[in-house]
């Protein structure tokens, strides 16, 4: 491989990656299988990541800081899952720098039988974004940390020297989406690789996994808030309907006024004339119920049916 | 219903007072609420932290792309407003979302290429660099039996719906044809049983009927039909072939077939039967009935005993 020489801008940027769950508990753990698969597509995408293992809950972020130090890696992708529902991702600039939340949304892995491209493992992405990173601050800072984050540098040993595919970011909805292309022909002829997911920002702290917010996103809206809309949403409906009912109740239970009797109601009432009292003396003939009558000859000829055929078993 | 925060615990009665005397409450339920959140954005503190934190690496090293999409082939040059517009995608709308990242990816592509080239930066895999990839091969094999499954399956319902609708038309189609042809036999059997009849000694009906069955322009356009699909062809097979003449003597209608006298004086005076070549046992065409040898090569066979001997007796 060509180019191997460790030049000065090397091994300095390394990323890493956790995962949370809680180790302890006898309950099951909070990360699904989904998101296990995502952390692996994201290590083979990058090869100049390490990974780490779970942390325990009950510590507190900040010691993320220190185990990157210890691993020798100055960014961090770390996943925290809630609810065993909601995937939160942190991305992080470890000693000093910046941090930012996101929810992550729609993921879809590597293995989905869609994603029909392949790509060199470890080979060195081409990053694209979207105009409307450069129009706003928050966004310009974001994306500073995505390229130092996802762009593998020139020369790694792990990497290879090929360009191949691209990463795409685009900011639409007010969310970041994440898409992976495979570079087939000089003509930019595209077919996606894979995993794709949206990123949903909560906030930018100034310090790495904490320290003053710097930014925080009016459109955000937490999924437990985004759940518990809906739910009342249609609580409501029922709320309103037996409102409703009460109030009919009530009503049919109020005493009813009175109303005189107007003599004036009565002049165009005219009694009906005095039909002619008819006594019969014979009795009338039975109707005939013609259904009745065909079901009684149905229910019969059934039964004629099923002693033939015990008796033909017989 | 609406939903209101009652948190009104939070204000004091004296404030309540005086809200009242200045005239700011109004008769109802008075509840606190909110105002909208803000949001923290602290521009200033982004643009220093940026600043802090950004790293001036070559452009090799980040190989990054700001781009907008690919604008659509059909559209032309439009000013910018309506641009802007345009790029106004429907985040609902899949497809579009989708195409429209894909076309941001192939701008970025387009315009980093050349550059790469330039930075000798390889972008096509030689034949024969064999690496390992990013899914495997096992996966890969799985995609591509989906892919064909897929379109084996999409082919087989266009077939057969093809031929579903094939073997409509076809029915529809051959119906039509039967008929026409059922219609075009009976006129043409009619015509002909008229002329044979003595109905009618024209014969007209061959190269078109003048007098319409049916007095519609469609009858007599179809008269025009017949005589065009029968013309000479027709003509000649009803009146001259021998093989037709016969055959209607023989079928044809008029009279009794069977059972007529035989040796009758015309019987015996028609010699029309009478063929010079078969009497002489000349002129037979099939191979391998006259023998072993072929010596017969257009000349004549041996004569018989009495014209040998009608032959001596001249000589």
């Amino acid at each position: 491989m060509p180019g191997l020489q460790m030049s000065g801008a090397l091994p300095r940027r390394k990323w890493r990656r956790k995962r949370e769950t809680v180790s302890q508990a006898p309950f099951a753990r909070g990360i699904n299988f989904r998101t296990r698969h995502l952390m692996q597509d994201l290590r083979t995408l990058m090869p100049h990541s390490k990974a780490d293992t779970k942390m325990d809950r009950k510590d507190k972020l900040f010691v993320i800081n220190e185990v990157c130090e210890m691993k020798n890696c100055n960014k961090c992708i770390y996943f925290e899952a809630k609810k065993k529902q909601d995937l939160y991702m942190w991305l992080s600039n470890s000693p000093h720098g910046p941090s930012a939340k996101f929810l992550v949304q729609n993921i879809h892995t590597l293995a989905e039988l869609k994603m029909t491209g392949n790509c060199l493992k470890g080979s060195r992405p081409l990053l694209s974004f979207d105009p409307v990173f450069d129009e706003l601050p928050h966004y310009a800072l974001l994306k500073e940390l995505l390229i130092q984050i996802f762009s593998t540098p020139r020369y790694h040993p792990k990497s290879q020297p090929f360009v191949d595919h691209v990463f795409t970011f685009t900011i639409l909805d007010n969310r970041i989406w994440f898409r992976n292309f495979q570079i087939i022909e000089e003509d930019a002829a595209l077919i996606e690789i894979g995993p794709r997911f949206v990123l949903n920002l909560i906030k930018i702290f100034q310090g790495s996994f904490g320290g003053p917010t710097l930014y925080e996103n009016p459109h955000y809206q937490s999924p437990n808030m985004h759940r518990r809309i809906i739910r009342s949403i249609s609580a409501a409906k029922y709320k309103e309907k037996q409102q409703v009912k009460e109030v009919q109740k009530v009503r049919k239970k109020e005493p009813k006024t009175l109303v005189p009797h107007d003599p004036t109601a009565d002049v165009f009432v005219t009694p009906a004339e005095e039909k002619p009292i008819e006594i019969q003396w014979v009795k009338p003939e039975p109707k005939v119920d013609l259904k009745a009558r065909k079901k009684r000859i149905y229910k019969r000829q059934r039964k004629i049916k099923q002693k033939m055929d015990s008796g033909k078993t017989k | 219903g609406s939903d209101s925060d009652s948190d009104n615990s939070l204000v004091t009665d004296r404030e309540l007072q005086d809200a009242f005397s200045r005239g700011l409450l109004k008769p109802g339920l008075n509840v606190v609420l909110e105002g909208p959140k803000k949001a923290v954005n602290d521009v200033n503190g982004l643009k220093q932290c940026l600043a802090e934190f950004k790293r001036d690496l070559e452009w090799v090293e980040r190989l990054d792309m700001t781009l907008g999409p690919v604008p659509a082939i059909s559209g032309s040059e439009v000013p910018t407003s309506q641009n802007k517009a345009q790029r106004a995608v429907n985040p609902e709308d899949d497809f579009q979302r989708e195409i429209s990242f894909y076309r941001q990816a192939q701008a970025a592509v387009l315009a980093v290429l050349p550059r790469l080239h330039q930075l000798k930066i390889p972008t096509k895999r030689p034949t024969d660099y064999f690496a390992e990839m990013a899914k495997s091969d096992q996966q890969m094999q799985k995609i591509r039996q989906k892919l064909q499954t897929k379109q084996a399956a999409m082919e087989k319902s266009e077939k057969a719906k093809q031929l579903r609708a094939l073997r409509k038309y076809g029915k529809k189609v051959q119906t039509e044809v039967l008929q026409k042809r059922q219609q075009e036999k009976a006129h043409m059997m009619n015509a002909i049983k008229k002329y044979q009849k003595g109905f009618s000694d024209k014969l007209d009906f061959i190269e078109g009927d003048q007098k319409p069955i049916s007095r519609d322009k469609k009858a007599g356009a179809k008269g025009q039909q017949v005589k065009k699909r029968l013309g000479v062809l027709g003509c000649w097979s009803a009146l001259h072939s021998a093989k037709r003449r016969y055959k209607n003597q023989k079928f044809g209608f008029g009279g009794k077939k069977k059972g007529l006298k035989w040796n009758t004086r015309e019987s015996y005076d028609d010699v029309s039967s009478f063929r010079a070549k078969t009497a002489h046992g000349r002129g037979l065409k099939r191979p391998g009935k006259r023998g072993s040898n072929v010596s017969e090569q257009g000349a004549q066979k041996r004569p018989g005993k009495r014209t040998r001997e009608k032959m001596r007796n001249r000589t």
